[in-house]
Formats: structure tokens, sequence, C-alpha cells
């Protein structure tokens, strides 16, 4: 006889545990739990059976698996928070006793935590981790954003800031940006890292504060982990690009709010020389760097803008040959001292993927951003395609070029169209000579993946709808095919001409072929029917109007009984498989009136746009 | 002495404090003691421990108190208290300070021996002096008082006179005393006097301090003040314990201490140890993928939130932007309800756009979701719905079948229940709960005789045989066999023949409660029913009639009686007989087996098969069924279909299994009847939502195929009347037409 299974002892009662038991094994608080799960990524599970999991109690509880717990209890970070808690009891004891000198040495003993072992465990490999990153981009954007207050340290949103422009430097070295949407909620980037899509968000320019219903620790805590994972995926990242991790900051430039241009990216070949004499030799070796670089690129796009076709031709998909020599050349320029020669072609060069030539889409161009534009997202979004940005001063300082530079081509300007009255010659002649656009050129540009007409997006236009690059499924409504909604007025006109051809019962021979071709079914009586118009001497045109037709009407009526035939084979469905169809004809038919309903507004407006040019 | 004294007061501090708090009960000379307390040490002890818990263990024998008992310590102390005088003149006087009744004695020296003795002055009979003679009469001692039960007294008094029982009423007087008498709680039954005493307030006062836990000497003071006896002024220690003198590692530096700090000194000095020296630190970010990865696979990457779609654009086409219903019905949502969490805006111009105010609560829900929210993995059906529809021959590729109504034959008043097609299949009778049965022709629906009977017709069945035609119709208790008018002549014999033969066949031994009467062949008439069978009486209408194939068996099955109501009727014979002694639940319906001996009957739930020939149950079919309502048997004979009023239809192969090989619902209202062609493959099936559903059923000789059910048409023109649809389906014998009988009072044919 085997023995007898007693209740509770396998199964789902020991493979799941509530919250409240594991933290009863774990000997911790809540909130270190909390911290803990945040942490090492461990989250409930759904047990099949609540009621098997948790002792035969349906009570609200959220579970974890057992072995998730087991996992967390040799935690070395867990071991870490039990001895910061008696460090704070020491430490709270030295205070109150006024023993300062014993709380001092206390305090240099603090324990503190690392966390290179969980971003080891929780992504064993590179492409993991940059799979994993969205989020934490996100947080950081929004940090460095934040004001700091009581909750928020400023050393804490400074390392945001800093990590995000770190991420911008690299996304624009690597031009690995792909996607850009301006949605009400912020700009969705989507860039190509690792050959995975790394999608973010940033929240428009202004100051944001926490509400009261969101709670902070949770948040400091993600972003405590956050920090660390950007940090060890970026210092991989700059590394195998062959940078210096972290790039070098110009404190100078970055008081004069600078932003990522108080960066500067430096090449891991260069003499350690550079590197450790950080302090002065920092800011003459950016500045001279800089200065000399683009003094280089400046004549190039001076000579090309003059020599080459005029900037407002649509310009295509390919790209000389000369701009990848160009892109190629003002990389070492920037990335090397200047007075030595060029190094030779390394193996990491040589395997770096060859650029598609939308990354290179605004190479010919440069851009002067109006005040009233977002310097951070355009300068950001016009770098990472290869162009040349200027702004004013009053949106920070580090600007590579004046507003009466001549080699500007476009103007990114979001103001209403202003005649001015007393403009001199010169500032005539330069506006005619520039492109003035609204910024959703440049995000449409890159979307569309090549230069699109300026016209339509010229200064006090109505701007066309800005559409999401992201709209994925296949079955969507599409804004953009407004050829069916003509096509459907078409049918209908041809409806009603139809009609009237069937009320006057005229028999000419004409009519008789055409009727031939809209009763024709197959192919065979098509062809035959053709022929036979053809005789009676019916043009082609009309003849396949009519063709066309006789195939929709078909159509039509064929699945009415294909209908009656399904609905009857319904019934000999299984109730499962009923059930199914069921759910998935639901989620059919609601994505369908979804676009209906988008579509039928669209017509309306369409319709309204007509009647109002009647 | 005081050493001996010191763990007796301890012992009894009680009995000091006493003394102590009660000054004025010590008021007499301090050498009463020394007279009184003549017992030794052992005996004070015992007697300080009776009187101690003597209080305890006496509560329910009340009257044993202590001045009662304080006599008969008395007396045994006496023989000891001669010799050890001296030691107990010592003695404090706590041990019986309660008990100072006693009157004080004088020592004299005796005249007669010289010795000196005790004289106790004489007693005085006043009150004080003493009570014992008043309280405890009876001197019967420490017996047992059941020595007493069956005697009339319960001791004796001190002078040897009877005590007598007290009195005691029954349990009612108890009772009423306990009413009565508010004290009457406090009273407790005296084993001694046979009586209640009430309590007096020391004892209730030590019964309420033993409930209550506390400690049962009211005199006991727990925070009693300590008595210094060694520290405190003026017992100070001014000698030391030793006189050794103070030793030199006491005042030297210690030598091994010494040694440890030079070590620790030698360390710096050499640079082995560097006070406060900056940790060693790792760097903060390093190329922590550069080693092997863990063979471990990646815990799962949490799901990506959605995407951003054209709605969320800051300029979106104009299609996306919310109508006034449509921004209320959004904002009048709550916030976990909402199909999104935006509303579509449009702005003009990018400069225009505002901070999104949900910022920072979304990127906290998403944090939320990534370690509070459980995970499911979620297989996705990438299928076309449409490829889970079954694949079944087309209906136009299995014609004939009835598509149209041919024609409908009305019958005026009441429900048309039933309907029967006769085995030649050109005629139709058909019967109504009105009592009017008619017979009219299939091809053109002209009614050619019309009977009216008594109460409401439940079945309508022709009979099988080709050579003899009659039909039976199903009334109240009765059964009337009916033949058609206009029959050739050679039919209309034989069927007289049949059914009102010349010579009755013998009647059998046992007589049935079942009547047959028939009129003679000579008077026979086609108004009247032929032969007419009498059901025993209340047996109600006949809800179902059956001929057997060869026509001479007719089964019918009634509602009202107890052994179920099924009865089998031998036309040959003139005999009925009832199958069944007692059948479990309410029989619903009955079969007879096309090919062999078997009968099928249906109760509420199950189908059962009995072999006739042997008399035997062979099987009894779970249907999953509620209610069963109809029921039929493939003309091949190994498949049965059951029908239910919940609306599944059960198809079962008989050589397979007891459940059904398939069960299916399409009618949206109870199935009413079922029946199964002939000759085509097809069968039909009615409901009270007015639809007939026809299907090709096909099966197969081979075990290995399955029949095939194929749905054919709908065919729709009954209408639903107080909720009942088509009641009675038919099929024509040769052809593949359909007799349908409705409760809108029509009867229609449906023709291919």
């Amino acid at each position: 006889m085997g023995r007898l299974k007693k209740k509770g002892e396998a199964g789902a009662a020991k493979a799941y545990v509530t919250r409240s038991a594991a933290i009863k094994k774990l000997q911790c608080s809540l909130a270190d739990f909390r911290r803990l799960c945040i942490l090492k990524g461990i989250f409930p599970r759904e047990p099949r059976h609540r009621k098997r999991a948790n002792k035969g109690s349906s009570a609200p509880t959220s579970f974890y698996y057992a072995k998730d717990i087991a996992y967390l209890a040799h935690e070395p970070v867990l071991q870490k928070l039990r001895e910061h808690k008696a460090f704070a009891k020491k430490l709270a004891r030295a205070l109150g006793r006024g023993e300062w000198s014993s709380a001092k040495s206390l305090e240099d003993h603090k324990p503190t935590y690392r966390l290179d072992h969980i971003i080891k465990e929780r992504y064993p490999t590179f492409v993991d981790a940059v799979r994993d990153i969205d989020d934490a981009l996100c947080m950081i954007f929004l940090f460095a954003a934040l004001p700091s207050d009581g909750r928020i340290s400023p050393s804490l949103v400074e390392n945001c800031a800093r990590l995000a422009a770190e991420w911008q430097l690299y996304v624009m070295h690597s031009r690995s940006l792909r996607k850009v949407f301006l949605s009400i909620k912020g700009v969705y980037y989507q860039a190509e890292v690792l050959d995975q899509t790394v999608t973010w968000l940033v929240p428009y320019q202004f100051t944001q504060s926490i509400p009261s219903d969101v709670d902070v620790r949770v948040m400091l805590t993600f972003l405590e982990l956050y920090q660390t994972l950007l940090g060890f995926v970026f210092f991989k990242l700059y590394t195998d690009a062959g940078l210096v991790y972290p790039p070098p900051l110009d404190a100078k430039k970055d008081e004069t709010a600078a932003g990522i241009g108080a960066f500067s990216l430096q090449d891991a070949r260069s003499p350690p020389v550079q590197s450790s004499a950080q302090g002065s030799v920092k800011a003459v070796a950016v500045d001279g760097k800089r200065v000399s670089g683009k003094d280089v690129r400046q004549t190039i796009k001076s000579i090309q803008a003059t020599s080459g076709p005029d900037a407002d031709v649509d310009m295509g998909v390919s790209e000389p040959v000369e701009g990848q020599d160009e892109e190629d050349f003002v990389l070492q320029a920037s990335s090397s001292n200047p007075q030595e020669p060029a190094s030779l072609l390394t193996l990491q060069s040589l395997s770096a993927p060859p650029q598609s030539s939308t990354t290179k889409l605004f190479t010919p161009y440069t851009f002067w951003l109006s005040r009233e534009t977002s310097r951070p997202i355009f300068e950001f979004l016009v770098r990472s395609f290869g162009g040349r940005i200027g702004w004013p001063i009053t949106s920070g300082s580090g600007s590579p070029i004046e507003e009466s530079d001549e080699s500007i081509t476009h103007v990114i300007i979001d103001r209403p169209l202003v005649v001015k009255e007393n403009e001199t010659e010169e500032e005539r002649d330069r506006r005619q000579r520039r492109k003035y656009v609204q910024p959703q050129w440049v995000v449409d540009c890159i979307n569309a993946g090549k230069i699109l007409l300026e016209d339509t997006y010229a200064q006090g236009k109505t701007l066309p709808p800005h559409l999401s690059p992201f709209e994925a499924r296949v079955d969507a409504y599409d804004p953009t095919a407004t050829v069916d909604a003509a096509e459907a007025s078409a049918d209908e006109d041809e409806a009603a001409e139809d009609e009237a051809m069937e009320e006057d019962e005229e028999d000419t021979p004409e009519q008789a072929a055409l009727k031939a071709a809209a009763n024709a079914r197959d192919a065979a009586a098509l062809q035959a029917a053709e022929l036979e118009a053809e005789a009676a001497g019916v043009d082609f045109g009309s003849f396949e109007k009519a063709a066309k037709k006789a195939t929709r009407k078909s159509k039509k009526t064929a699945p009415q009984e294909d209908v009656a035939e399904q609905d009857m084979n319904k019934m000999m469905m299984s109730n499962k498989q009923r059930k199914l169809y069921e759910r998935m004809k639901y989620g059919e038919k609601k994505r369908e009136t979804e676009v209906s309903t988008e579509f039928c507004v669209e017509l309306i407006q369409v319709m309204i746009i007509v009647l109002r040019s009647v | 002495m005081a050493t001996r004294a010191i763990p007796k007061n301890t012992k009894k501090r009680k009995a000091v404090v006493v003394e102590e708090d009660v000054p004025a009960e010590s008021s007499f000379p301090q050498d009463v003691g020394l007279e009184l307390g003549s017992e030794d040490e052992g005996g004070a002890d015992a007697e300080g421990e009776e009187s101690d818990d003597g209080e305890v263990d006496e509560f329910p024998e009340i009257d044993a108190r202590s001045d009662s008992e304080g006599p008969v310590s008395d007396s045994e102390d006496e023989e000891d208290e001669e010799d050890e005088e001296e030691e107990d003149e010592e003695e404090d006087l706590s041990d019986d300070d309660e008990i100072h009744i006693f009157p004080k004695a004088k020592t004299i020296v005796s005249d007669i021996t010289g010795q000196p003795k005790r004289v106790y002055p004489d007693i005085e009979p006043d009150y004080d002096s003493d009570s014992s003679t008043e309280d405890a009469p009876n001197r019967v001692g420490n017996v047992p008082m059941h020595w007493y039960d069956d005697l009339p007294h319960v001791g004796y008094d001190i002078n040897g006179k009877k005590v007598l029982r007290p009195a005691r009423g029954d349990e009612l007087d108890k009772f009423l005393e306990t009413v009565e008498d508010p004290d009457s709680w406090t009273t407790a039954f005296d084993k001694k006097a046979q009586s209640d005493k009430p309590l007096s307030p020391e004892e209730l006062d030590l019964i309420r301090r033993l409930q209550e836990g506390e400690n049962p000497d009211a005199a006991y003071d727990p925070y009693e003040p300590t008595i210094e006896w060694f520290t405190g002024k003026g017992k100070e220690e001014v000698m030391p314990l030793s006189g050794a003198p103070e030793p030199k590692r006491r005042w030297i530096p210690s030598k091994w201490e010494k040694q440890k700090v030079m070590k620790i000194v030698r360390a710096i000095r050499q640079g082995r140890i560097v006070p406060n020296k900056p940790k060693s630190e790792k760097p903060q970010f390093y190329s922590v993928w550069n080693d092997e990865p863990s063979t471990h696979p990646a815990p799962l990457p949490a799901p990506k939130p959605r995407l951003p779609t054209h709605a969320e654009s800051y300029n979106p086409p104009e299609e996306y932007l919310p109508t006034e219903q449509e921004r209320k019905d959004w904002e009048e949502t709550d916030k976990e309800d909402r199909e999104r969490d935006f509303l579509p805006q449009k702005y003009s111009a990018l400069r225009l756009v505002p901070a999104y105010n949900q910022f920072i609560q979304e990127r906290f829900s998403r944090q939320l979701d990534l370690y509070l929210a459980p995970r499911i993995q979620r297989k996705k059906l990438q299928i076309d719905p449409n490829s889970l529809i079954p694949k079944l021959p087309s209906p136009s590729s299995l014609k004939p079948f009835p598509v149209y109504k041919s024609l409908s034959v009305p019958h005026q008043k009441g429900r048309v229940r039933t309907v029967s097609v006769s085995p030649d299949g050109g005629w139709v009778a058909s019967g109504d709960e009105s009592g009017v049965c008619s017979l009219w022709e299939v091809l053109v629906g002209r009614e050619v005789k019309r009977w009216k009977f008594d109460g409401k017709i439940g079945a309508v069945e022709w009979c099988p045989r080709t050579d003899v035609s009659f039909f039976v119709v199903g009334v109240e208790d009765q059964l009337h066999f009916v033949v058609p008018p206009n029959l050739p002549t050679i039919v209309l014999t034989a069927t007289l023949a049949t059914l009102c033969p010349a010579t009755l066949p013998p009647q059998p031994a046992t007589p049935s409660p079942v009547k047959w009467t028939s009129v003679a062949a000579a008077s026979y008439s086609t108004d009247k029913p032929v032969l007419s069978v009498a059901l025993p009486p209340s047996s109600g209408v006949p809800k179902q009639l059956t001929w057997h194939r060869r026509g001479d068996y007719l089964a019918t099955v009634s509602g009202g009686e107890g052994q179920g109501g099924v009865w089998i009727h031998q036309i040959s014979r003139r005999h009925s007989q009832a199958p069944f002694q007692k059948v479990k639940g309410v029989v619903q319906l009955v079969l007879f087996h096309p090919t062999r001996p078997h009968f099928f009957v249906a109760t509420q739930r199950y189908i059962r098969i009995y072999n006739l020939a042997e008399q035997k149950l062979l099987k009894t079919l779970l249907s999953g069924i509620k209610w069963i309502s109809s029921m039929d048997v493939h003309p091949m004979g190994d498949h049965l279909i059951v029908g239910g009023y919940d609306r599944k239809l059960c198809w079962f192969d008989l050589e397979l299994s007891d459940k059904p090989y398939k069960v299916i619902r399409y009618h949206t209202r109870a199935i009413r009847s079922l029946h199964f062609h002939q000759t085509y493959p097809l069968f039909a099936s009615s409901s009270d939502d007015g639809a007939i559903q026809i299907f090709h059923a096909r099966v197969y000789n081979d075990l290995m195929t399955d029949p095939l059910i194929v749905p054919l048409k709908i065919l729709r023109g009954h209408e639903v009347k107080e909720g009942l649809g088509v009641l009675s389906v038919k099929w024509c014998p040769r052809q593949p037409w359909l007799v349908s009988g409705g409760a809108d009072g029509q009867v229609s044919v449906w023709c291919s």
C-alpha cells in the first residue's frame, strides 16, 4: 500500500507562499521586502487555484513562488539590509548618548550594498540588459527633469541628468535613432541598439511635481536599480564603441546650460595623459577640438550647400558617396586629436555595420532653432541624423553657429507668421535663402525616412496630422488611406448608374453585351462576354466597369449562402470551440467597429469639405 | 533562640502583622501567650496550619469554626503542656491570637501534689462565655452522616438526647425558598445539622477571595515593609570582610595590555596598519558582462508597455478627436474602467502642448505593475476563427430534403398534438387538443373525414402493416382503433378480421384491468371506432403510442398511473399487459427496437433498454438531459436520438457507449419531437421556437466510421403560440417530405 498523501504537502500548497508568509520567512520588514522584490525582479504569481495555494482560504492575498522566496533568503542585499538596521540602531544610540566620535566611526563604516551581482543575475547577457532598458530610460529622463526637494536629492537629479545625456550622446554617436513621435504625453523615441528596439518617453520641458498619491520610495528604489543598470549598460556600450566612459563633463559649460554639449566623447585610444589631467586640459582640449572639428565640417558643409542640389528638392533615399566619406572624416576629427593624423581603421570600425542612408538624413543641412522651440529635443534629433544645429544664447550656451551663419538652410520656427516692418536688406535676403519650417517637419521627415516638402510645414501653415510611426497592427485603421473613401463614393455612383441603366429597358446589342458581362461568373464566360462586347462595339472601359460590378455582385450573393451554411455548421462545433470562436469573433467585431467609426468620421469630413468646395 | 525565632517569624508573617496592626487585641498581658502557646513547635505549626487552612477545609461544614475547634486542640495539647512549659514561655503568642477565647488561667501550687498547676476560672453562663451549646447541639462527632440516613434523628446533643432531623421540604420548597429568600444564595448545606445554614460574612469574604484568586487570608498584606536586619541605619558593616592588602596588580599597568598595544604601535610604525585609510573601492562601473554568462536561462523580460497610436499624437487626424458625448462618457467612467488613459487632443502648434499631468502617475503605475502585478504567460492564438467551424459537405450535395412548405391544413380549435402518416404515405391523421382527429391527403391536403372524440387527443398512430389499414387514437383512458373510409375491399375485410374477428381469442387466465370492446364486423361504420381499448381508469391521456414493426403489438405510455402507465397491447390476442411491475422514475417514452426484441424506455433522465424475450435490463443510457421529451431510433437499430426540454439533442451509438456520441444544442427552445426517415438518411427535430431542423444523418455499416451528421435546413413557418411551437413532426415513408403539426393549429407538409 502506498503512503497516504497528506493535504498541503505537495503541489500548489508548497509551490506558493503568501506575501506575509514570505516576509515572516525572510524576517524583514514589508518595506525591505518590497525593496528586495524590486531589485531582484521578483513579482507575484497567480496560482491556478488560489484556494489550493492558500490552504483552503480564499482571502485575497498575493502569492509568490516559494522558490523565489528561498532565493531571496540567500540574497547578500538582504544581509546588508539587516546590517543596516543594526547600524541605524547603533548610530541612534551613539547620537543619543552624545558619543560623537563613536558615531563618526560608525558612520564611516556604514554598511552599503552593491547591485552588480543582481544586474548580472537578472541580465545574464548584455543583450538581455539592452532589451530591458526601456523603463529605466523613461525613469531617468523623468527624474532628470524633476526639481529636487526633500525626498529627491540634488545629486540624484544630477546623476539622472548625466545618464540621460550619456544615452543621448551614445545614440547620436551611433546614429541609432529610428523613430520619433510627438504625443500629448511627451516625445517617444525609438532607437535600435544591438538589434533591439529601445523605446523611451521624454516629458516635455515643464516643471513636474510629484503628486501625493505616488509613493516616492518605490520610485526611488526602482531608480536605484535603473541607475546601476544603465551605468553598466552605458559602460559596455561606450567601451565597445571605443569611447571613454564616463564621458568627461565640462563643468563650466554645464553651468551655462549647455546640456549634452557639456559632455565630450573621448576616444579610449587617445593618450591617457589627457584623461588623467582632467581639470584644465579638458576645457582646452574640448574647446580646441570642438572648434577645429567644426571648422572643418563647416567648410565642407558650405562647399556642399553651394555646389549641391537645391535644398528644397525632395531628397531621395540614396545619398552620394561623398557624404559617407565626409561622415567618417567628421567622426574621426571629433573623436581624436585633430593634430594627429587620422588613426588607421580598426577592427571595431570595420565591423561596425554600414549605416543606412536614412541615418544621414540631415547631413547636408544646417538648422537654426528658433527661441520658442525646445532645444534638447531638436538638438538631439538633428544631431542624431547628422545635421548641424545652432540655437540662440537664450536656449543655452554651446551653439556651434551664429544666427547670421551663411550655412543655415532651415530655421525651425514655431510661431505664427508676423510681417516684420523694418527689415534690413540683409535680413530679407537671409530670410529668403532659408526655409522656415515648423518643428513637426523634422519629426515627420525622420519617420518617413526622407526629406519631405517644406511647403506644407511652412511657418504659419496649418499642419497635416502627425501620425504615430508605431501603429503596427495590420488591420488597424489607416488615416492616410483616403483613396478608399473616394472609391466608396465612386461605387455608390456606379450603383446609381446601374439602377438607372436597368430601368430603361432598351435592349440594344451594347446593353446586351454589358449585361452578359454583368452576368458572367467565371473567367471563361467573362472572356466570351468580352469578345461579344467587342463585336457589339462597346468600349473597353465600360465593359470593364460592368465586369467589375458583376464580380462584386456575385461576391455579394455567394457569401450569403455561405453564411447560412456556416451558421448551420456552427451547431456541430463543440462547446469549447464555440466559446473560442465567439470570443474571437467578438474581438474582430470590436476592431472593425473601431475602424469603421473612424472611417465614418473621416468620410463625413471629406463630404463636408466637398460640400464646402461646391 | 533568636535564630530560631527568625524562620518562625517569617513563616508566620501574617501573625506578626496582625499583632502590629491590631494592638487592641493584644491588650492582654504579654505573658498570655506563654500560657497559651503551650504546645511544642510541631504542634504549634500543625495548629497554625490548621487554623490557617482549617477555614478553607471546613467550608461545607459550617459550624466547625475556630472557636469550636479551640477546645479540641486544647484538649490535645494539654498532655504535653506540662513538659515543655519553659520552652513555651518564650514562644510568641502568634499562633492562637485569634483564639483568645480561653479564660485566663492562674498557676498555683497544688496543695496535694505540691506541683504548680493551672486553675481556670469558673465559666459564667452568660452569652459571651460560651456559645457552643447553642450553636452545635449535635455532638455526633466526626462520623459520616450517611449513617443516619434512614434514621429519624441526626445525632445526639450534649445530653445524649436525639437531635431530630430538621424538616426538609421537597425540591419545590427549595426552589421557592431560593425565590423568596433574597439571602438564600449565601446559605450552604450543613451536614451535621442536616439543614441549610447561612454563611457568615467572613466566610463569604473567603469565598470571594478564592474566586478572585487572591490570597484567602484577609489579613495577608503583600506590600508589607521590609524588615531590615543587616542593612540600614545603624547596621552598617564597619569592618572589612577580608584583611588582605591591595594587590600590586591593581595599581601597575598590565604587561599584557602593553604588549598588545605595542604590537599595534609597531604595525602602525611599519606601515602595516594605516589609520583612516580610504576604503579600496571597486570601480563603480566595469564590464560586468565580460565573463562567461551563467547557464541559467534569463528571467522572462517584463512585458513592454503599449506603443502610442495615432490617437496619442499632439496633432491627430480629426477623426480621432472625441465628440462631446465621448468626452463626457470618458470623464464619467472611473479611471480603472477607461479604455484608454487619455483623451485625444489637437494642438495647432508644438509650442502649445502643455505638460501631461498624468505623467508621473503613469510611470508609477507601470512600476507597480512591474513589481506587484502577477504575470501570466498567455499563448495568443493566431488562427482564423472560421477554421474552427467544422468542414461539412454542402447541403446542396445532400439533396433531396424538404425545403419549402407545400401546403398546410388548419385545425380550427386547439393545438395539433400529433400527426401520423399512413404506411403507404398517402394519408395523414392529425389529432388536436379539442378532440378532433382529421384524415387528409398528403398530396393535396383535402380533408376526407373528421372524427370527434371526448377529451383531448394525446397520440395518433397508423398501424405499420400494409395489408390492413387503420390507425389508433389515444384519448382520455381510451384507445380507439379507427378504420379510414374508402378502403379497397380486400384491405377492409382484412382490417375488420384483424380488429373484430368473428371468433374472439380465448380470454387469458389472469383477468386484465384493460377492457377490449369491439363492434361486430357486420355493423361496422367509419364514423365510429371499430375497436376500443379501455385503459384502467384515471390513467390519463396516452402520451405516446408506438407500434411494433410487425403491427401486432402496440405500446402506450400514459401519464397518471403508478406503474409507469406503460401497456403493451397485442391485437391478435386482444390482450394487454403491463411489462413492468415497478419502474424507477416516471416513464416518458417507449420504443420498440426495429429489428431485435428490445424495448427502449425513457424516464426523465435515463434511457433503459430491456430485452423483452429474456426479460432483463440490457443497458442504461446516460443522456445528460434534464428532462427527456422525445426519442427515436434509427431504422438500422444501432443509433438512437434523444431530445430534451433543455434544448439538447443526444446521438447515441448503441454499440459504442452508454454516453452520447454527440450532444448538440441548436434550438433556442425545448425540443418537442424527433423522427428518423425510414428510407432516406434524414432526421428532423422540431422545437418550441417554431423551427424544424432537418439533418442529414448517414450511418455506416462498418464500426470504424463515425456517423455523419450534417445540418441541412431550418424550416420556419409555424407560429409560436403560448410558448409552444412545433409539437410533432413525421416523415412520409417514401418521399423526403415532412409533415408537422404545430401549436398554432396548422398541419404543414414540407416538400423537397
